[in-house]
């Protein structure tokens, strides 16, 4: 049964193992879907390339119906699947930065490394940045440790906290996906004639 | 039906195996029953006749004087009991709370509560959990006393009993217990400390507490 850490199939050493395959994969992803250029992923905050919803909204859709399939078969305990805590003031804030940078620098942390790696140097000055933020936060955190582990609600996931079953969730983030991509495809026709901007 | 099937583009397809695949979770609801346990009766009786979840006090001393701590040590008693007296390296859960601890199912756990009663039943709530190791300190905490905190040496005891005894007393010292011989229904303390009453060790070392963390776990993104 799965996860197969949690039930000791192996051991860290060969975990690490996983994941890196894993992580070579999910870059490779990445870098197909076109998110190791900074251009297409700025421009899904102006709207006029939606590639990044359309990609992000196919990976949440496939991971949700695996991961519920896969539990309903019976293989896989989903309560051992690391789900963290909320704490809803330090995310909000917390996603609020991260978009600016997102928005500012063109790449979030994985895409940085997808473009550093296909050699483009916007990427690498990004991931420079991503370590200096990483030392910064580590100097101050006994300044910001109250905040941030401040509001605290524990694990909250979608159905406990709208009072839905898993399937209803389940079917109501595939129909919310499917309209995006309707209206992502409608909205990119419509600025691509106006701007004279064409849809890579 | 198939040629109206045939001219649609690949993505549609795929949009239209999502909506399917959600209209069917729709209709099974929840995926599991994260309540309901499974019980494989036979293992677990077969493991309650083998004996060999079960750990001695004896067993357990030699480990911790070893510094062997490939387990978690975990004392089921409430938070009370625990701050008064509790066996080294142990943290703290009490069984109610067994199941909503950070215990992980790879672990190897070593329950233990006054008697054998809590301890038996977290054993019984965790092995059903899918939890793989799960061990059982027999005797609980009243055994730890009895032969490790104030072992008895009979007076009328033979010489081997007596060397045997040797290595039992110097045990209970390392944890700070009160060996005794005992003549007649009377015990005499074998301590340094003579006429010492017979009292459950100093606690020195802060007590762990795996239910209260506060802090955030290292696991995920």
């Amino acid at each position: 049964m799965m996860p197969y850490y949690k039930f000791d199939y192996f051991g860290v050493d060969f975990g690490l193992v996983i994941a890196f395959i894993i992580g070579i994969g999910f870059g490779f992803a990445l870098e197909r879907g076109g998110f190791g250029n900074a251009r297409i992923l700025a421009a899904q905050f102006y709207f006029y390339n939606m590639r990044v919803l359309k990609v992000m909204f196919s990976a949440i859709v496939t991971a949700m119906l695996g991961l519920f399939y896969f539990s309903w078969a019976g293989w896989l305990d989903l309560s051992l699947v690391y789900n963290g805590n909320t704490y809803i003031l330090p995310q909000v804030l917390g996603g609020f930065i991260l978009g600016i940078g997102f928005v500012i620098g063109g790449y979030c942390p994985g895409t940085s490394v997808v473009s550093t790696s296909t050699g483009r140097t916007d990427g690498m000055v990004y991931l420079l940045g991503i370590f200096f933020g990483i030392f910064v936060f580590g100097e101050v955190f006994p300044l910001i440790e109250n905040f941030y582990s401040s509001t605290d609600m524990g694990k909250v996931t979608l159905p406990e906290f709208l009072g839905l079953s898993h399937g209803m969730v389940v079917f109501l983030v595939v129909v919310l996906a499917l309209g995006a991509f309707a209206a992502a495809e409608w909205a990119e026709r419509i600025l691509a004639k106006k701007n004279g901007r064409g849809v890579e | 039906m198939i040629e109206w099937m045939n001219k649609l583009s690949i993505s549609k397809k795929l949009a239209g195996i999502a909506f399917l695949l959600g209209v069917i979770a729709l209709i099974i609801g929840d995926s599991s029953n994260s309540n309901a346990i499974y019980v494989n009766a036979k293992e677990m009786a077969l493991s309650t006749i083998k004996n060999n979840e079960k750990i001695e006090a004896s067993v357990l001393a030699d480990w911790l004087i070893e510094g062997k701590y490939d387990y978690t040590l975990v004392d089921l008693r409430n938070e009370e009991e625990f701050s008064e007296y509790n066996i080294p390296s142990s943290y703290n859960i009490p069984v109610e709370s067994i199941l909503t601890s950070d215990l992980m199912r790879n672990q190897k756990i070593l329950l233990y509560g006054n008697d054998d009663v809590a301890s038996a039943q977290a054993w019984f709530i965790l092995k059903s959990s899918n939890y793989k190791a799960v061990y059982i300190l027999k005797g609980g905490l009243s055994a730890w006393k009895n032969e490790i905190l104030f072992p008895k040496l009979d007076v009328s005891a033979t010489p081997e009993q007596t060397a045997a005894f040797e290595k039992i007393k110097q045990v209970s010292l390392y944890f700070g217990g009160t060996p005794q011989s005992v003549s007649g229904g009377t015990a005499t303390s074998l301590s340094t400390q003579p006429n010492a009453a017979l009292a459950l060790p100093k606690l020195t070392v802060p007590t762990g507490k795996i239910g209260s963390r506060t802090k955030k776990k290292k696991e995920g993104c």
